[in-house]
């Protein structure tokens, strides 16, 4: 729990983009990478 | 001579880095390896179940992920060579609600905003009355009345997190805080399936519940996937809803702490505003609006969903993998009778809401 803690503040503190930031630009592009055919199909 | 030193003091940086960037990876293995497994047992206890004509429930790969992880964080100890990995689970998280926007078209998303989020603002005003009151009641610190009201009306940890920030408050306040709302979350993952099937919830009430009635959105996420895969989607909805009013709510009690002399002063409220905004808010309603606008085809649309699925898949094993009930028992017990009675109550009171706005507007019918 303290380790939870500690990791996630600091990497908030240290990090130049935060977490969200990171989680939207990887979403985006991996949408586009599905957009423009580079990843094909995505099974499930 | 000084060019050389300042040379391989940046190599020693840079592999430095590298070697911090590569030590999340046995975590998130070991994230994947657990999500997977359960994937895998979901299909084969139902075959199983289905070729001996057994009358088994058809367990999710949600809760199969929470178990495994829950099993292995309560029986074994976690080598430290894995703990960056599995507190990447938050990131996973993230990604899996924007991709998750996706499956959602910007229009359904205002039409079921609009309606639940009358019951968000009144969840977040009776949440945040009702702990400070029991806070009051039970004589616990003001500012760890504070970091749990802000906890249980709006997003848990992060928001806890941000407060702490915003109103000085003391480290050990916000882990009972976040002790008690962790706790509260794992168990309403059990409970908040079995009330729903009970009283035979639909999925969008059951869904509004989860994502009103469950603080943190790791828990509520699971918890309404592990009803159904259509409640899940509403209860990251609603879920969204009270995460973004997380600015609007540090920003009141960082200016409240810092006029009673105890914190600092907010000096650009538009800048604290975007600061604390979760950006992944805005990522979700942007997926929306471009699925709106048909940017994508049908399979394509298929496939975001998926990959949302996948990151979905990594975080229960985290929510499970995270959840060490030996280390929270040792927190101290009156923060904890607090957040789990001001948890009920809310609970109850969000339940008795969304069957009201159920029974007027028919929800899901």
């Amino acid at each position: 729990m303290a380790n939870d803690k500690s990791t996630s503040v600091s990497a908030g503190k240290s990090a130049w983009l935060s977490l969200d930031s990171w989680a939207v630009i990887i979403a985006l592009a991996l949408a586009l990478a599905v957009k423009f055919g580079v990843i094909k199909t995505v099974p499930w | 001579m000084a060019t050389t030193t300042s040379t391989s003091v940046l190599c020693v940086e840079r592999e430095n880095r590298l070697l911090n960037k590569l030590s999340v990876l046995p975590g998130i293995l070991l994230l994947a390896a657990i999500g997977y497994g359960a994937k895998i047992l979901q299909h084969s206890v139902n075959a199983y179940a289905k070729a001996h004509h057994w009358t088994f429930p058809n367990i999710e790969y949600v809760l199969w992920a929470i178990v495994i992880g829950l099993l292995i964080s309560n029986t074994l100890t976690i080598p430290k060579v894995f703990q960056a990995g599995i507190a990447t689970y938050e990131f996973w998280l993230k990604l899996g609600i924007v991709l998750l926007g996706a499956r959602f078209v910007l229009a359904d998303v205002l039409k079921l905003g609009g309606i639940s989020l009358a019951l968000v603002v009144i969840e977040i005003a009776l949440s945040l009355v009702l702990m400070t009151y029991l806070g009051k009641l039970f004589k616990l610190k003001p500012k760890l009345t504070t970091l749990l009201a802000v906890g249980s009306s709006i997003c848990g940890f992060s928001a806890i997190i941000a407060t702490q920030g915003a109103i000085s408050a003391d480290e050990e306040d916000s882990l009972f805080a976040i002790a008690a709302i962790l706790a509260l979350g794992a168990l309403a993952l059990f409970i908040f399936p079995a009330i729903a099937h009970a009283l035979k919830m639909n999925d969008v009430s059951y869904g509004l519940w989860a994502g009103l009635g469950v603080d943190n959105t790791a828990e509520a996420t699971a918890a309404g996937a592990l009803y159904s895969d259509a409640a899940g989607k509403v209860a990251v909805l609603a879920k969204t809803a009270r995460n973004a009013m997380i600015g609007f709510i540090v920003l009141g009690y960082a200016i409240y702490w810092a006029g009673q002399g105890h914190a600092k002063e907010v000096t650009n409220k538009a800048a604290f505003l975007r600061k604390k905004f979760p950006k992944f808010v805005l990522g979700f309603l942007f997926m929306s609006l471009l699925v709106g606008f048909y940017t994508f085809s049908k399979p394509q649309v298929a496939s975001l969903g998926n990959l949302s699925r996948w990151a979905f898949l990594l975080t229960f094993a985290g929510v499970g993998l995270r959840t060490n009930f030996r280390q929270m028992s040792k927190q101290r017990l009156r923060p904890f009778i607090v957040g789990a009675l001001g948890e009920v109550l809310i609970a109850c009171l969000t339940l008795g809401l969304v069957i009201g706005e159920n029974c007027i507007w028919g929800l899901g019918n």
